[in-house]
Formats: structure tokens, sequence, C-alpha cells
């Protein structure tokens, strides 16, 4: 499936110094500022140092800050997270890469016990700044152990920060905002997006603030919710709906915890009606809150129920084509939820 | 180097402290007086008094359940400790955590999670931060035996290894994981065979004499801030009671318990400095005024401290996000 380039920036008002760059590229430059500014930063993980990371998210910074600050890990998923707690209450920066989300469930104990709990379990006075990189994503053929999309179980850890940029703009923007704070924050990059998404970046130092999500695109009919990949397929569908008059709200959620229910509920008293695009599986996923929070505190809005589109309750991502290509929805199946959705 | 008669009233004072505090804590939970759980360490207090005494503030340590010795001997007051025990307003986490979860910044004491061998962990990525602000700080990390057969216990040595962290890892053998023997949770005699794994030394030895404890830690300690990398001591030693107060251990017999009470680390250490005239019976008693008065202070002070508030069930979740 092509990938559509409609992916306008979540904030508007860039300037006019901008250049355009790749999703990847923008997670690139924003590691070698970040780095630049606050010498506590330091990268670790697996084939991030010389070779530049799998997907070359990490290229050029060994080079430039040497084997103390990009720091090539052995296979040790568990250790990488719990051990930038560690360096992170010693008074550094940390941010340990998980080279595919598929191997997250090996840290799990580190960001969920450790990362997200040390603020609250010794009453503040330890903090741990971290940002773990991770990445993630269906739609690139990686089958079902290179393709999860695990951001739902993270939803669930009061503490932790849990982002997924859609746009090079908040790519950077998002990660200089994860390096300043004193929250762990769990960085989702879409690897379906390091390459196929190019966008105007400002050439100028800047953020895009954690826990606000961006209404990308307006409209009076519907809302439709979502982020990063299914973010794009969502504006698609948007796209061939108003060409038959459909006029429809598109929402850029870029932090899914904790998330930012005023700017959905917002919308939502317009519009009257919601949309929850996500990728992953369909039970307990990102769409499960969304919906019952607009369900509990948007009730009285509402025209229509809440409508979950998302790939079957199947584990993300088969691998043969044919199963592949069914798995995440597309525009139309997005299209179609929505025009439903208007309808009822 | 030889040890000092000062260090020897130190380690003596702790030694006993750590003990009295400990029996007094089991005493105050019978009673009811604090709730939910409490993990003594009576019979092993030589570990952690020998692997603490004498470091410096800006060391870590990376301690758990059965760890409270190791609390004190870094220096966290008392009072913090009982506050923590009592779960109230005053204790560091603020109630937050449970009882048994140690921890006070000033000092580099990581207030710990359940999870077993995290702490040891977590420590490990402390020294790591050293070694890039090239600070010559040690992190001495505590597990117990049955805590060497979790993963992440492994990454992290194996860790340590590669890059010479400055770490003791302290390994206290109590031949117990809860009911579990060691028999069956470690397949090898010695835990400090699984160094050798790792690239860096491992020792065994009596974990109940303070002056084993204190100078293989003391030489330890030493070799990590010289930057020549971690070791790895295993102090055999035993806990005399369950593995928590609700705990009756009937999984051992009376024998091994006997056996391991003659081997107690408090009166074998009394007894030598009394022989070689370091304290006398008059410096004894003042020593145990001195502590009896400590804990009743301590214990003052966690009691008269509020209980935390439903209002504050939101604070400490989150820094102000950016
Ligand atoms: C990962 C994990 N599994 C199980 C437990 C429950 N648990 C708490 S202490 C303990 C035994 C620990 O034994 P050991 O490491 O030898 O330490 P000791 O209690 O003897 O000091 C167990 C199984 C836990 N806290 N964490
Ligand atoms: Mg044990």
């Amino acid at each position: 499936m092509k990938m559509m380039e409609t992916a306008k920036s979540a904030t508007g008002a860039i300037g006019s110094d901008v250049k355009t760059m790749s999703y990847i590229e923008a997670i690139t430059e924003g590691l070698m500022e970040e780095m630049q500014r606050d010498e506590r930063i330091f990268l670790i993980g697996e084939d991030i140092a010389a070779y530049g990371g799998v997907f070359k998210a990490t290229r050029g910074l060994y080079e430039k800050f040497g084997p103390m600050r990009v720091i090539d890990s052995p296979i040790s998923e568990n250790f990488l997270v719990q051990g930038a707690v560690g360096a992170a209450i010693a008074g550094l920066i940390p941010s340990p890469e998980i080279q595919f989300d598929d191997f997250i469930s090996l840290a799990v104990d580190g960001i969920v016990e450790h990362a997200a709990k040390m603020r609250y379990r010794s009453g503040g006075m330890f903090t741990c700044p971290m940002v773990i990189r991770c990445c993630y994503g269906a739609a690139v053929g990686g089958g079902l152990f290179h393709s999860q999309a695990n951001q739902a179980w993270f939803m669930h850890c009061p503490g932790l920060v849990v982002v997924t940029p859609a746009t090079p703009y908040d790519a950077k923007g998002l990660l200089k905002s994860a390096f300043r704070g004193q929250n762990p924050v769990l960085y989702y990059e879409h690897k379906r997006l390091y390459r196929t998404i190019k966008g105007p970046v400002p050439t100028h130092d800047y953020t895009v603030p954690l826990g606000k999500a961006a209404v990308v695109r307006e409209g009076q009919h519907v809302t439709v919710i979502s982020y990063a990949l299914m973010l794009h397929r969502s504006l698609e569908a948007a796209e061939k709906l108003a060409a038959e008059g459909i006029d429809v709200e598109v929402i850029d959620l870029r932090t899914l915890l904790p998330y930012d229910k005023e700017t959905i509920l917002k919308s939502v008293e317009k519009t009257a009606r919601a949309v929850v695009v996500y990728e992953s599986s369909k039970t307990m996923g990102v769409g499960a809150e969304i919906g019952a929070m607009i369900a509990e505190d948007g009730f009285s809005f509402l025209d229509a129920p809440v409508r979950r589109v998302s790939p079957p309750d199947a584990p993300q991502e088969p691998f043969a084509p044919p199963l592949a290509e069914a798995y995440l929805p597309d525009a139309n199946r997005i299209a179609e939820a929505i025009r439903e959705t208007v309808a009822y | 180097m030889p040890v000092s008669n000062d260090e020897l009233k130190g380690l003596y004072y702790y030694l006993t402290l750590v003990r009295t505090t400990d029996e007094r804590c089991r005493r105050l939970f019978k009673q009811g007086r604090f709730h939910g759980t409490y993990f003594s360490a009576v019979g092993q207090e030589a570990t952690v008094v020998g692997s603490c005494y004498g470091l410096r503030a800006e060391d870590t340590i990376g301690i758990q359940h059965r760890e409270m010795g190791a609390a004190i001997t870094k220096g966290m007051p008392l009072k913090y400790i009982m506050a923590e025990l009592f779960a109230r307003k005053d204790s560091p986490d603020r109630g937050k955590s449970h009882p048994c979860h140690y921890g006070w910044k000033p000092l580099g004491i990581i207030t710990p999670a359940s999870t077993i061998a995290a702490q040891t962990v977590i420590a490990t990525g402390c020294a790591l931060a050293y070694k890039i602000q090239k600070k010559d700080n040690v992190a001495v990390c505590f597990v117990g035996e049955g805590a060497t057969s979790n993963g992440v216990w492994h990454e992290a040595l194996n860790f340590a290894g590669v890059h010479k962290l400055n770490c003791v890892y302290v390994v206290q053998n109590n031949l117990w994981a809860e009911s579990v023997p060691a028999s069956l949770g470690v397949p090898v005699e010695d835990v400090s065979e699984r160094a050798k794994a790792y690239g860096f030394p491992g020792v065994t030895i009596d974990g109940n004499d303070l002056f084993a404890t204190y100078e293989t830690s003391q030489d330890a300690i030493r070799r990590a801030r010289r930057g020549e990398g971690p070791t790895l001591i295993e102090m055999k030693t035993y806990r005399w009671y369950g593995h928590s107060e609700i705990d009756p251990a009937n999984y051992r017999t009376q024998e091994e318990l006997e056996y391991w009470k003659k081997r107690d680390p408090v009166p074998r250490f009394e007894k030598i400095l009394m022989e070689r005239g370091v304290i006398d019976e008059s410096y004894k008693q003042a020593t145990m005024q001195r502590i009896e008065r400590e804990i009743e202070e301590a214990i003052d002070f966690a009691e008269k401290s509020p209980q935390p508030e439903p209002h504050e069930i939101l604070e400490d979740v989150y820094a102000p996000l950016v």
C-alpha cells in the first residue's frame, strides 16, 4: 500500500526557518542536539554505536560523542532499562533503546516497577528522568515478532509518559521535551514512518509539549482520534470523505499517557461523534480507554456510539502478504467506519 | 591494612545496633504496632555491617527486604527506618511503598521495589553512571542466594564485568529462599563460582565473622575505587527466624538452627574485642544504653508522625510535564 504524505504539522505555526526532513532524520537530529545541549544524556542499546542502530536512527552519534555516551550494550533488555534507572538516579539522563517493541516484554520489570514507580515509591526523593526509545509497528513485513505495537500495555502504568509522534516535527519536538523533564518517557517511534514521512522541521530549537494532543484537521461532523501510522491513514480517509461532504476532525494524540482528555472532549462536544483508530489488536487496546473515557465524561455530547477501528484480535502482524494486508485497517476501512458513524 | 581500634568500636556499635533494632522491630510487629510485614535478618548482621561500614555518603547501596542493617550502617537515621516501617508521613517514601523498603537519598540508599535482584541491577546502573562521570564512588549490591538465579542478576553482573564497573556484589547465602533450600536454587556449592563467568573474582567467606566480612569488603571496595572492576563476595550465613514474621519456617530442622545459633556473629565479635581489650563490660553497658535510647527515640518519632492523608494518593506519580 502506498503511504500518503498527508501529515500536516501538528502545531501549525512552524515559521519560515524550516527544512524538510524524514521522521528518522528528525529523531537523529533531536538526539544529536539534545546530547549537545546536555552532557548528562547518554545512549545505550544494541547495535547503536558504530553501527548506528538497525534502522540507523543513531547514525553519526558515536563518532560525535564517543563510547562513553553512545554505548553498545549486550543483549540484555532487562538490564538496559534497570541499569538506566540506576544511572538516572545517579544524576545522568539515560536513553536506552529497545531495538523492537517485540522484545520490550523482557524489559517490563524495569519500565513498570522501577522507572515508572521510582518517584512514587520513594516519596519523590528519587526521580527517573530517562527516555526509553522503542521502535515499533506493522506494515513493514516484519511478521509476528518484528511488528508489535504494545502501547496499550504501558498506558496502564501511572508514572510513565508514553508518546508516539506521527510527523518529523513532533518526532523532534516530543523527543526534546522528553529529555528536558523529570519523568521517564517511553518514546515510541513507528518504523513504517521512518522513511515514508517527510515534513518541515524548524531549524531553531523548539519543543512539543508532553500530554497535549493536536487537532491536525478541523471538521464539523465527526472526530477521529488516532496517532502515528494510523493518523496518516485516518487523514487519508478524511480526504476521501471530504469529497462526499463529510467533514472530519482529526486529533493526533501524540502522548498516549497521560493523554489529553480535554482536547478530545472539546472536539466531541462539537462533532457529537467519535471514532478511535489504532494499531494492534482490538480488545483492551488504546481505543478501549479513549472510548470508555468519552462514554464516561462525554456521553451527553454523543449522537452515535463511539466506534473503534483497529486490527482484529489476532497477534500483530501475521507475515504472509494476504494476511498482513488484511491486518491493519487501511483508509477505506477507516472511511467506512466513519461513514457509518456519521449516518447513525 | 590493620583494622584500628576505632574501626572495631564503630563496627561493634553497628553490629549491636542492628541486632537490637531488628529484635525490637520483630516485637513491634508482633504487638501490632506496625502492619504489613517484617523481614528479620537476625543472625546475619555481620554481612551488612561488614560491607557497609566506612562507605562514603556518595557511595550507593542496592538493598532489599532483609537489608535494614545495611541502611542503618550506611547511616540512614533510625527515625526514618521506623517511620518507614510504620508507613507514616515522615517516612522517606511518605507511606507509599511497604514495610522494609528502606531508602534514603542523601546517603545513596536506593528505595527498592519487591522484584528480587532488581536492587543489584539498579545499583549497577549507578556504577555505570560513576564510570561515565569519572567518579570513584562505589555501588555495593546486595542479594540473597535465591536472587542469584534470577536472569537480570546475570545481565547486571555480565555488564559490570564487561565495563569493569565499581561494583561490589554481596551475596548473603543464608541457605534458604523463603522455603526453597539453596540446593534447589543454585547448582553450585558456592555462589561465588558464578563470578568466573563474568570475568571478575568471586570469594566465599564466613558471613558470621565480622572481621572477614569487613576486611574482604574493604579490599573489594578499594579495588573498585581504583577502577579495577567488580568483586563478588559470597557470605555464608543464616537467618534465625522465618522468611517473614508470619513464616514459622517449618521446612528446616531444629538441628540446623542450633548449629547456626552457635555461630552467632554478635557475641563472637564482642568476645574478641573484650579479649583484645578494645572494649570492656562498662563500655558494653554504655553502648547498650545508648542504643536503647536511640531506638526508643526513633519509635517515638515514628509513632508521633501523622498518617498520610488520602489526598496524597496522587502525589509523586509524575513530575510536572514539560
Ligand atoms: C521476582 C520475584 N519473585 C518472587 C518474589 C517473592 N520472594 C520474596 S523474597 C523471596 C526469597 C528470596 O530469597 P533470597 O534471595 O535467598 O533472599 P533472602 O530472603 O533469603 O534474604 C521470594 C521468592 C519476589 N519478591 N520477587
Ligand atoms: Mg536466602
